[in-house]
């Protein structure tokens, strides 16, 4: 993974002994700086853009909606929002945002945050489908594991779909997109502290729920 | 009620350094050799249990390779109808333009001095912070904007397109082809028809008049 710098940008514009005397600017450079210039300036090249984020993109809407198709509806709802959008994007990386920050990452998960809601608004909803997900995740050639594997996996994913929606979002960017808690805090509107204290609290409440799964199917067993 | 904020503010950063290193990989190598960190000590069980189970359960999930390209020619698509009204002169920009010595745009304004006028033309022309820094009005030259690109590439197609309306019309081997010659000698005919029919009619309307 290609990690940011902090590039030296040459303060330009102003003539005179003043400006020649002043220091270049340190400005934080975005991971994704010269993939989305290329793309503004011609549209056709922001295809690398898109092979970077689909799997991404696709992640959040799939564990978001719980639905393949919705999810490729939702990711193809995001790329053409995002293409029509681009000249618009500006970039804001700062160096508090850290090392392999992408200001179009938060950027682009924010328009598919936006996507999601509408479609959640359209269905009225939640995920229904986490065992049917967790089957996909389980390697298909581990005959005996995959049971097991499929289990955990599916317990995993329920109890991540029965938290409120803030704190699975935070949870699925943290976990499975591998975000920073700045990212986050960009995409859902959130101070990094208020983050923090989401992803904290949806932790404990997974755990609490994984435990009692645990303990109650190791009862039902003995039974 | 501020105590308790504060241990949950701690409580969320302890968790927070802990799925940091646990993301990079640290904590598995670090459990796997015996020595587990320090941040992981002081966390919730329950918090870092269901870490380590989410790190192991959740997964990404790629979309299917069909949909994949599916989606990647259609953004292609939208990519090239964004290009097209470039094409059509949306690239067009407005730039300054320094007319030369023998054009007067601006009648009010003092001639320039000889001599000076060239010395002081820059050689790009799409220089306007040049033109304003220029302290002395005198040698101020009139700037106008000018939108060239998309119009002067529109002017140069309809040039083309007359020239090649005037070339196909006025060419002296016109269409040999199959179609274009049958094409021509229905017209003929029905010019010839109408036109005989036309003679007949007036032909007609004499003899009455004779008669």
């Amino acid at each position: 993974m290609a990690r940011p710098g902090l590039g030296r940008v040459k303060v330009t514009g102003g003539a005179g002994p003043a400006s020649a005397d002043r220091p270049a600017r340190i400005a934080h450079l975005d991971r994704d700086r010269p993939l989305v210039e290329a793309a503004q300036r011609d549209p056709l090249q922001f295809d690398s853009l898109y092979r970077r984020y689909l799997a991404q993109v696709y992640s959040f809407a799939f564990y978001e909606l719980g639905d393949h198709h919705d999810a490729e509806d939702a990711t193809e709802r995001t790329f053409l929002a995002a293409l029509a959008g681009l000249g618009r994007f500006e970039e804001r990386a700062r160096p508090a945002d850290g090392d392999g920050a992408s200001t179009f990452r938060v950027w682009l998960f924010q328009i598919a945050r936006n996507v999601i809601a509408n479609q959640h608004r359209g269905r009225r909803r939640h995920p229904q489908a986490p065992l049917e997900a967790a089957a996909l995740v389980a390697d298909p050639l581990d005959v005996e594991g995959g049971a097991t594997t499929r289990d955990e996996a599916a317990a995993a994913w329920q109890a991540v779909g029965r938290l409120p929606a803030d704190r699975r979002r935070a949870v699925v960017l943290r976990f499975v997109e591998e975000m920073s808690t700045a990212e986050i805090a960009g995409i859902l509107g959130r101070s990094e502290g208020a983050v923090r204290v989401l992803i904290h609290r949806a932790l404990r409440t997974v755990g609490r729920d994984l435990d009692g799964r645990g303990t109650s199917s190791h009862d039902s067993d003995r039974r | 009620m501020t105590l308790d904020r504060d241990t949950a503010a701690t409580d969320a950063l302890l968790t927070d350094l802990y799925l940091d290193a646990l993301l990079a990989s640290v904590v598995l190598d670090a459990v796997a050799a015996g020595t587990p960190d320090d941040a992981a000590g002081q966390l919730d069980p329950a918090a870092r249990r269901a870490a380590d189970r989410l790190r192991h359960d959740l997964v990404r999930v790629h979309p299917s390779f069909r949909f994949e390209e599916r989606l990647a020619t259609r953004l292609a698509e939208a990519a090239v109808a964004m290009r097209v009204p470039l094409a059509a002169g949306a690239e067009g920009r407005v730039i300054a333009f320094r007319p030369g010595p023998g054009l007067d745009l601006d009648p009010g304004a003092a001639p320039p001095e000889a001599g000076a006028d060239r010395e002081e033309v820059p050689p790009n022309p799409s220089a306007p912070e040049r033109i304003e820094a220029d302290g002395d009005p005198a040698r101020r030259v009139p700037t106008r904007p000018l939108l060239i690109g998309g119009a002067l590439t529109s002017a140069a197609l309809s040039i083309a397109g007359a020239a090649f309306v005037a070339w196909r019309l006025g060419r002296p081997g016109r269409a040999s082809t199959p179609m274009a010659r049958a094409a021509r000698a229905v017209r003929d005919a029905r010019l010839t028809s109408s036109l005989g029919s036309t003679v007949a009619t007036r032909a007609r309307s004499t003899a009455r008049r004779l008669d």
